[in-house]
């Protein structure tokens, strides 16, 4: 029982960590990230650079670290827009059941009828590329999970005691809903979530790279190792250090991810 | 059987017209007009006029659901409109780039089963071993590296380092196939293992276990066929919902290694803003995805028969 709290509790704190590096990297990078040095440029990493510089002699360390924002706050956004969404639409299939349950089930099952990658590849694609877009197509790919988690959970508790005592005692149903149902399945909702963040990581780095996240110049880990794609060969240090950075965030998600669910899972709040 | 077959193709008649109109709708998503386009594409300098009457000819004015009637009337005798790009018929364009993303997919997917049905079942047998340890760290770490990294890193130390694979994979037959093949089997496994283990460990404490032991049954017999058997319908279920994935990053793959399937032929027409063929991309693909699990479904309730009396629910 300890162990696990002290996990949790220590991953938790090393993601607080991550994020505020993520949040004021800009202010520990060496370099300008977008002031591009051409006599330097696939310079091996160096004491003045030390990640190396890209094609256009601007150096990775600081694009690394600036990018940062755009690659893991872009994600946390994301997931936030798609658990508050898909939540309000599990609730309200789950607890409203009979046609409103039908009819936003159906529309969930459409959604997820697409393989996800590629109808965010449609979606941006269709709308043309650019940071923007590229949210609303993740957006598009992701609330079905949270739509069809909350309502199985709004179904577990449903019938509960608590929730009848509840009506007994002539609650609104907006009370019952915010005030019972909701705060006993926020926890298995918010580890999905925590986890999710390091999925849309993923997704978000593979709109990027193949054109349809942010655009140049501007530093995002994605479109820097799309970039350094056609210098593999003399300058591989361009691919690999964003491509460090995405592996280390999202393997930071995803550990905390399971750390709270089995957190959760032994005090059997889940 | 046959109630549980009419529920299951009535639920795929609903999907598929989802699916249909929900791609159909994605041109309105589209910024630029296809009449614009389309006369950009032959120099004439748009007017208002001659937009307004493009739009006409094109049968763009008409209400949403008529042209998406339309569209799907055509889509079944195999008319999906003209690539705004080079004027060739899109369904064409597809056809000829379908075959290639389901070798790809489908040869991904043989090694898949291949290499995690084992080494998951291993896993579950040895938990907390050594091996299944060993597997465990392995699969976090791919699972945690976006594929186009694996691509990349393959095309390094493959392509670059030791010249063994061509850079670009359709110019050389069954050798450009084996990077994508390997990118894609890999990054998939890597989440499989770990799905089969977990079925597999839940059915390992189940009882038939021990008496399958006590008749001196060997354990691999006990393991591959008693234990597989009963793990293979949750097994085949998520194999069916993998796919997704696995489309999915054929697009990415396609992408780097050059391989000219539906992936490709979509981002060349992202870049060229020819709608209708990304259009086509997203319906065939997720089409395929449907039929497929379709499938599965059907061949649950074939293998299970508390499933298609609905006495239990699929897991």
């Amino acid at each position: 029982m300890r162990k696990t709290e002290l996990r949790a509790g220590f991953m938790v704190l090393l993601l607080i960590l991550f994020l505020l590096v993520v949040l004021f990297g800009r202010q520990f990078a060496p370099n300008d990230p977008y002031a591009s040095n051409l006599s330097a440029s696939n310079e091996a990493p160096s004491a003045e650079y030390p990640f190396g510089t890209d094609n256009l002699g601007r150096c990775i360390l600081s694009r690394v670290l600036s990018g940062a924002v755009a690659s893991v706050y872009t994600a946390i956004l994301i997931v936030a827009v798609v658990s508050v969404f898909g939540t309000a639409v599990g609730l309200l299939a789950g607890y409203g059941g009979g046609w409103l349950d039908q009819i936003l089930m159906k529309i969930t099952l459409v959604f997820q009828a697409f393989p996800g990658f590629i109808l965010a590849v449609a979606i941006a694609g269709m709308l043309g590329p650019g940071l923007k877009n590229a949210v609303f197509s993740l957006v598009a790919m992701y609330w079905t999970s949270y739509a069809r988690l909350t309502r199985s959970l709004v179904l577990q508790v449903k019938n509960e005691a608590y929730v009848q005592a509840a009506i007994l005692c002539g609650a609104k149903r907006r009370h019952i809903l915010f005030r019972h149902i909701l705060p006993n399945i926020i926890l298995p909702l918010m580890t999905t979530a925590v986890s999710d963040i390091s999925n849309v990581i993923l997704s978000m780095a593979g709109l990027s790279f193949l054109g349809l996240g942010v655009q140049a110049p501007q530093a995002e880990w994605g479109l820097m190792i799309s970039n350094g794609r056609q210098f593999l060969q003399t300058a591989p240090w361009a691919i690999l250090f964003p491509s460090a950075a995405i592996f280390l965030s999202v393997v930071l998600f995803n550990l905390t991810g399971d750390c709270l669910r089995d957190l959760f899972t032994e005090r059997g709040e889940v | 059987m046959k109630k549980f077959i009419l529920k299951k193709l009535g639920l795929f008649i609903f999907v598929f017209l989802g699916i249909t109109f929900l791609s159909f709708g994605l041109t309105y998503l589209a910024p630029s007009d296809p009449a614009e386009i389309q006369l950009n594409k032959t120099g004439v300098v748009p007017t208002e006029e001659l937009l307004e009457r493009t739009r006409e000819e094109m049968g763009l004015n008409r209400p949403l659901l008529v042209r998406y009637g339309e569209w799907l009337f055509g889509m079944f005798q195999g008319d999906m409109g003209d690539s705004l790009r080079n004027g060739k018929p899109v369904a064409e364009e597809l056809a000829k780039a379908l075959p290639k993303t389901l070798l790809l997919a489908a040869v991904s997917m043989a090694v898949v089963i291949t290499l995690s049905i084992p080494v998951g079942i291993l896993c579950a047998r040895l938990k907390n071993r050594a091996f299944d340890l060993a597997v465990r760290f392995v699969t976090y770490l791919f699972a945690s590296l976006p594929s186009f990294f694996l691509s990349l890193a393959a095309l390094y130390f493959f392509s670059v380092q030791l010249g063994w694979l061509p850079v670009i994979a359709s110019r050389s037959g069954a050798k450009g196939l084996i990077m994508p093949v390997l990118v894609l089997a890999l990054s998939l496994s890597s989440w499989y293992i770990r799905q089969v283990r977990a079925i597999v460990l839940e059915e390992l404490s189940k009882g038939y276990l021990v008496g399958s032991r006590a008749r001196g049954i060997p354990e691999w017999r006990i393991l591959f066929f008693h234990v597989l058997k009963n793990s293979m319908l949750p097994i085949m279920t998520l194999l069916g919902l993998s796919l997704a994935s696995m489309l999915g990053g054929t697009t990415i793959v396609e992408n780097i290694f050059s391989w000219p399937g539906l992936g490709k032929l979509a981002m060349d027409a992202i870049s060229a803003r020819d709608y209708p063929v990304i259009q086509g991309y997203v319906v065939w693909l997720a089409l395929i995805f449907l039929l497929v699990n379709f499938l599965v479904d059907l061949s649950y309730g074939l293998l299970d028969p508390r499933v298609r009396k609905g006495q239990v629910e699929r897991k």
